[in-house]
């Protein structure tokens, strides 16, 4: 499919606090979970439109991977935006924001853009976290925050969409070296092409599968 | 993407019920529906692709018979006929499938539901099926499908994926066939999914492993590995500019990335993968690559008996291009000097050889002592760089390594090349037939005449590169059976191993040295000796001047001793000599990068590094005279140290513990001169090691090191003190660079991950490196410098005499006055004020101000004349702004008192307001005490650094002269205290603060009571005014105006002092009521003893800004 930019993002966490959820509730919206069912998955890829431009998302979770120090560093360098979420179910989810953000910011090149995620908002009985906190960590840490629900899919989209609008405007200003991919962009096949830009090989996709995106 | 749904219409006469078996039932009729894919079809297939997957994860949790009905019909086997469809649009349904995979598996949670969906073989079949790779979603979600695999692998699962009958393990080995894909994160997920294998702790699944995939994968890893290498030195090499800052930076990062990965197998301590990794990554890489490179270009010149180090002279453009055929996988083409073909290639290879420069060597060595802490690796490299010669090139390091691994057989050449066959051809041929991992190239040999010819195509094989940039859409993974063309370099090396082979025999050659003549190199090293010492030794006995003088006659015979055997060790020789900064320090700070790295880590063997920490002993010193009075002694010494043994502990290795202290402490030495090139961060790792190697293993340093670290001290604040200079950013300058020091010691594994500093150092901050790691642009940054230079040199001395820090950081935050505590405040001097913030809100509050603080009290409400303290800050970093409007008005913004650490912060503003009084009398009294209570904690401040950095004039406050005993005592204590008078308030402030200052200077005295006297008249009329008293006015010109000195806040606390003033006549109406303010009081004495001492800072005019 052809696209403007494509931007890596990952999204990283405490496990339980629905990272694989939030990801396949925003590429595969058809997972609604009213039923009590929930379902994640690892990797997905879901094209947005910014500015009238085609930008592909595509996300990664590094759950499960924790354990291996060379993994979680590489991650961090290839993404161009990160979802930080924890449960606002969970205090102790929040408390370890702190080393993931750490984390991240070490590893990862300076211009991701991190977005904070509270997630579960639809347990508004067991909340353990106000949302209040959420904001002053955010503020705190100049992140974007953010409440969602992975099951009802509130904010979700908002989510995913913004943390693109902020890449996209950074790329705007030139702050991101968008020829350079190990910055988690890639510049699409035609917009290279228009560019000179180099650097954007082999994305052959072919665009036989347009149907059925967005 | 998966989004649409409109097609779906509910005409399709299916359950209403999403989550049921009739729903499963009525797709699977779907799916046979439409065994062809086509346009028009596909979308309901991807539909219902989606479905099967939640419906089968419901199933898992709720209902076991849909997971019957799956296996029953065999739906996977649907899923394998969809994706084996070659037609368009496939690729759409194709992601589908794999994504639905991905959802099925990670989402089960039942064991069985699982061993169902693995048991058909199904998913193997889905594993090898050869998906478009080109397609990067395809390519996305097929390693994600892998990767989720792999999460799923236990003892149990694994029998699902590695079958041992056929010697198939289709999971693993089609994942690492991407192990060098142009996408980082497919990379990443294939190191995920190899680590994954690997901790299943499986025998049979591991044999496989080592003795089918690990010489393969290795050697193309580390190939992999070094092709970077080469890229990243070619980037520093042309790019003096600092253009490629950003190219750097990613290749620096990979670097990193494959040593974690690297170490992250290695931690996994499996020992058979372990052995060959080691080897591979030994003789593949560090060695031929990164100690080859430590050899200098004289060096390997003169290296011509080794048939590896024939003739290396080579101009940069030779290297260059050189480099570039190699990166480019072809050399066929250009530079007719490098014939390709295998059999006149011979003659050259040399020429082939690649290196990188000494500067990227010591940095990538760095890294790999930071980072790998595998025993076998770090200790054979450790012992490579500190004992061996250059035979290393031919020996490898099997001898050390037979130290760990019981077979370690030199069967891996010496050689950074690359791999004879690609991984996948490699992984092909290893299942066809049996054969021993340890076997040196894989391919078979009667091959290469015929595969030169698609050099093209084998090229593409293993360049990512290449296939990302000139051939985007060819799969990388090409199906034709290709040698790599570099081959030929291997049949040379085979040739070279054969000859070599003849070599090894001999415990260690006798003659890897040039000429192998012990004469011509001690001649040269004489010569190389007297190079070093004419300044070195000069500046070692300037240092150690004061030691006695016969102690200075084996330091020198024990540095010539010590410089003779590094000559014969080229790479230590290298390492050494590149701590020279007398140019720059360029070099010098990889070089101390790398011995701090290898003096840190764990995996290396103490007893070595205790020929780089330990002195020589007594015995030594004298084996030393002995030995180097006869060469031949001095030769078969050498070669018992050779034998590399660490469990050898009765024969003692050569120390250079004296050289290495001498060249850090030239390095020190340099950083004290005004217009040195040695960087800040160079400066803190030699001082760092320095205090390592003269603590030695006793942890205790000589008292030779003592003084001499004494004398460097001492010229450290000589710099400093050509820069303290009396205007306010000097103090303020002082307490940053203080902060900044204590907050963020250095971090050398951080360090060596900035690629920054891989380029020649740089002075303008334009280029966006962080002050320490580039040298100073200008003349501010030139005094931030000297400070940081002096603090790093102090606490170096400190550290070795095992002294307390004692005067720093200059604010002690013990005075201060915490928030809330409820102080005495009769009869202090208190200015009613309103404050009026920025947002209209309004207070009413009381300032007071003392020797460092204001304070912002609100009366106590149960008791009279006692206030509760709502805010403290500083009034040192105090900023006073009159209204022009508003007489009445001031504008004050007040700081937290900078301590610490914290203190590093940006200052933090407590309040930013303005302060209305009664009147514009209460106003300027106010805006009079404050200013002048800003200066005073300032010049109190200058003083303790003028006291530190020994400017003269300024002297320790031992003993306190008579006549400058403090003006007032405290008036409640004054009953006890008067009777020892001074002492007693002397006592009190030096257990407070032991770097209380007195003023001795007769001269300086005066000058400050002729300065005083001229400020003295603003300043009583506005005291006399806003205290209503009569006294004042007599004063004027009085030769007692030292008296106008007395301090703000501390009048009221006034009684008789020793000799009547004027002052004291007011004041002394007041005290019989007041008692002391238990805070306040404490500073008094403090405060004294600044006024006394306030000398040499207003001497430069600061009192203009009162």
């Amino acid at each position: 499919m052809a696209y403007a930019y494509l931007f890596k993002y990952i999204i990283i966490g405490d496990t339980g606090v629905g990272k694989s959820c939030l990801l396949l509730q925003f590429t595969d919206k058809r997972f609604q979970p009213v039923h009590d069912l929930t379902i994640g998955v690892e990797f997905g890829a879901r094209m947005i439109t910014i500015d009238g431009k085609q930008i592909k998302l595509q996300i990664w979770d590094t759950a499960g991977q924790e354990a291996f120090r060379s993994i979680t560093r590489s991650y961090y360098r290839g993404a161009a935006g990160a979802l930080l979420v924890y449960d606002i179910t969970r205090r102790d989810t929040f408390n370890h924001l702190t080393t993931w953000l750490e984390d991240a910011r070490q590893h990862s090149n300076s211009n991701m853009v991190i977005m904070l995620i509270g997630n579960k908002s639809d347990l508004e009985s067991r909340r353990e976290v106000k949302k209040e906190e959420g904001e002053a960590f955010a503020r705190e840490h100049g992140l974007v925050f953010m409440e969602t629900s992975a099951k009802t899919a509130a904010n979700v989209e908002e989510a995913f969409i913004n943390t693109a609008k902020e890449i996209y405007e950074k790329i705007q200003e030139g702050v991101f070296d968008i020829n350079n991919e190990a910055n988690g962009i890639k510049i699409g096949p035609q917009h290279s092409a228009a560019g000179g830009a180099g650097g954007a090989g082999g994305a052959g996709a072919g665009g036989a599968a347009g149907g059925g995106c967005c | 993407m998966f989004r649409s749904r409109s097609w779906f219409g509910g005409a399709w006469g299916r359950p209403k019920n999403p989550h049921s078996l009739e729903r499963l039932k009525y797709l699977h009729n779907i799916l046979c529906k439409n065994t062809t894919v086509s346009e028009s079809n596909r979308g309901t297939l991807v539909e219902s692709l989606r479905c099967i997957a939640e419906i089968l994860i419901w199933g898992d949790q709720n209902d076991s018979s849909v997971f019957d009905f799956f296996l029953e019909k065999n739906m996977l086997s649907y899923f394998l006929k969809i994706m084996r469809q070659k037609c368009g649009g496939s690729s759409y349904v194709c992601v589908q499938l794999l994504q639905t995979l991905n959802i099925l598996f990670e989402n089960i949670r039942n064991e069985t539901s699982l061993y169902y969906l693995l048991s058909n073989n199904h998913v193997n079949s889905i594993i090898v099926h050869k998906f478009d790779f080109s397609d990067e979603e395809v390519m996305a979600y097929y390693i994600s499908f892998l990767k989720t695999l792999s999460l799923k692998l236990n003892n149990h699962t694994i029998h699902f994926f590695y079958n041992e009958h056929t010697k198939d393990f289709p999971l693993y080995t089609e994942a690492i066939k991407f192990f060098n894909h142009s996408e980082s994160m497919v990379r990443i997920a294939v190191r995920t999914l190899t680590l994954n294998v690997y901790r299943v702790q499986d025998a049979s699944m591991l044999r496989f492993i080592r003795d089918r995939t690990a010489a393969p994968y290795f050697s193309n890893l580390v190939w992999f590995i070094g092709k970077h290498i080469l890229e990243l030195d070619a980037c520093v090499r042309n790019d003096a500019d600092h253009q490629s800052q950003q190219k750097l930076d990613d290749l620096v990062a990979e670097h990193l990335d494959h040593l974690h990965y690297i170490n992250d197998i290695l931690c996994l301590n499996i020992p058979d993968l372990n052995d060959v990794l080691t080897e591979h990554l030994l003789h593949k890489l560090l060695v031929p690559l990164y100690i080859y490179s430590l050899t200098s270009e004289s060096t390997r010149r003169l290296q011509t008996s080794s048939p590896y180090n024939r003739d290396h002279i080579q101009s940069i453009e030779a290297i260059a291009k050189n480099l570039e055929a190699i990166l480019k996988g072809k050399n066929s083409d250009h530079s007719p000097t490098r014939m390709t073909f295998p059999r006149q290639r011979m003659d050259i290879d040399d020429e082939s050889k690649p290196s990188v420069s000494c500067v990227v060597a010591l940095f990538l060595l760095s890294q790999v002592f930071l980072i790998i802490t595998h025993g076998p690796i770090v200790h054979a490299l450790a012992w490579i760089i500190l004992q061996s010669d250059s035979s290393v090139f031919e020996d490898g390091a099997t001898k050390i390594l037979e130290m760990y691994i019981s077979n370690a057989k030199s069967n891996v050449k010496l050689e950074f090349s690359k791999p004879q066959l690609s991984l996948e051809k490699a992984l092909e041929s290893s299942s066809g037939h049996e054969r021993d991992y340890t076997t040196p190239e894989y391919g078979d040999p009667k091959r290469f005449g015929y595969d030169d010819k698609d050099t093209d195509q084998s090229s593409c094989d293993l360049d990512p590169e290449l296939v990302s940039t000139s051939l985007p859409s060819t799969s990388h993974i090409s199906e034709s059976s290709s040698i790599a063309n570099d081959s030929t370099e291997d049949l040379v090396t085979q040739i070279h191993s054969i000859k070599s082979d003849v070599t090894v025999k001999a415990n260690m050659p006798d003659s890897p040295l040039p000429d192998s003549g012990i004469d011509s190199c001690s001649s040269k090293t004489t010569s190389e000796f007297n190079n070093i010492t004419d300044e070195e030794k000069q500046k070692l006995l300037g240092v150690t001047s004061t030691v006695v003088l016969e102690r200075a006659v084996p330091i020198e015979k024990i540095l010539e001793r010590e410089n003779r055997e590094i000559a014969k060790r080229p790479f230590l020789k290298t390492i050494l000599d590149s701590l020279d900064c007398n140019e720059n320090d360029y070099k010098a700070l990889f070089a101390l990068c790398l011995l701090f790295a290898l003096i840190n880590n764990k995996g290396v063997n103490t007893e070595l590094l205790d020929t780089l920490l330990c002195p020589e002993t007594e015995d030594q010193m004298l084996d030393s005279s002995k030995s180097s009075s006869s060469q031949t002694e001095v030769r078969s010494e050498r070669n018992d140290q050779n034998t590399p043994t660490p469990s050898h502990s009765n024969q003692k290795m050569q120390s250079f513990n004296a050289f290495l202290i001498a060249k850090l402490m030239a390095i020190a030495n340099l950083s004290c001169k005004p217009a040195s090139k040695v960087r800040l961060v160079t400066l803190e790792l030699s001082v760092t090691l320095v205090r390592i190697a003269m603590q030695g293993a006793s942890g205790v340093a000589g008292a030779r090191h003592i003084t001499s670290a004494e004398a460097l001290r001492s010229r450290a604040a000589a710099l400093a003190r050509n820069f303290y200079k009396c205007d306010d950013i000097f103090l303020d300058m002082f307490e940053d660079e203080y902060c900044e020091m204590s907050k963020r010691p250095l971090n050398v594994e951080w360090l060596c991950m900035d690629a920054a500093i891989l380029l020649p150092p740089t002075r303008t901050p334009m280029s966006g490196i962080a002050f320490a790691k580039r040298l100073p642009s200008g003349e501010i940054e030139r005094a931030r410098r000297a400070i940081r230079t002096f603090f790093l040199i102090r606490d170096l001395y400190l550290k070795l005499t095992g002294k307390q820090e004692t005067q720093l950081p200059l604010t002690n935050l013990a005075p201060f006055v915490q928030v809330g505590e409820v102080l005495d405040l009769n009869d202090s001097d208190l200015i009613s004020c309103d404050i009026i913030q920025k947002d209209g809100t309004w207070q009413h509050r009381f300032l007071a101000v003392d020797n460092i603080q204001i304070i912002l009290v609100e009366p106590d409400k149960q008791r009279l004349g006692w206030g509760v303290a709502k805010l403290v800050g500083s009034l040192q970093d105090l900023e006073i702004q009159g209204d022009k409007e508003d007489p009445r008005c001031l504008h004050l913004t007040i700081h937290k008192p900078r301590v610490g650490a914290s203190g590093a912060l940006p200052r933090t503003i407590l309040l930013r307001a303005k302060f209305k009084f009664d009147d514009h009398i209460r106003s300027m009294a106010a805006k009079q005490r404050l200013t002048k209570g800003r200066t005073k904690s300032r010049q109190k401040k200058m003083q303790q650094i003028g006291r530190l950095l020994e400017v003269s004039g300024i002297s320790a406050p031992a003993m306190a002269p008579r006549h400058n005993r403090p003006l007032f005592s405290r008036p409640g204590l004054t009953a006890i205290r008067r009777s020892t008078g001074t002492d007693g308030d002397e006592t009190d402030r030096r257990l407070r603060r032991p770097s209380a200052h007195m003023l001795k200077d007769g001269i300086v005295v005066y000058r400050e009571r002729t300065t005083s006297r001229e400020r003295l008249v603003n300043e009583l009329i506005n005291l006399s005014v806003s205290r209503s008293s009569s006294a004042h006015g007599s004063r004027d010109g009085s030769p007692r105006s030292r008296s106008e000195e007395i301090p703000l806040e501390d009048i009221r606390r006034n009684v008789a002092s020793t000799s009547a003033t004027p002052v004291v006549a007011v004041t002394q109406s007041q005290p019989s009521t007041s008692m002391p303010l238990p805070k306040m009081a404490a500073s008094s004495s403090e405060e004294t003893s600044f006024i006394s001492s306030e000398s040499r800072p207003k001497r430069k005019g600061l009192i203009e800004t009162i």
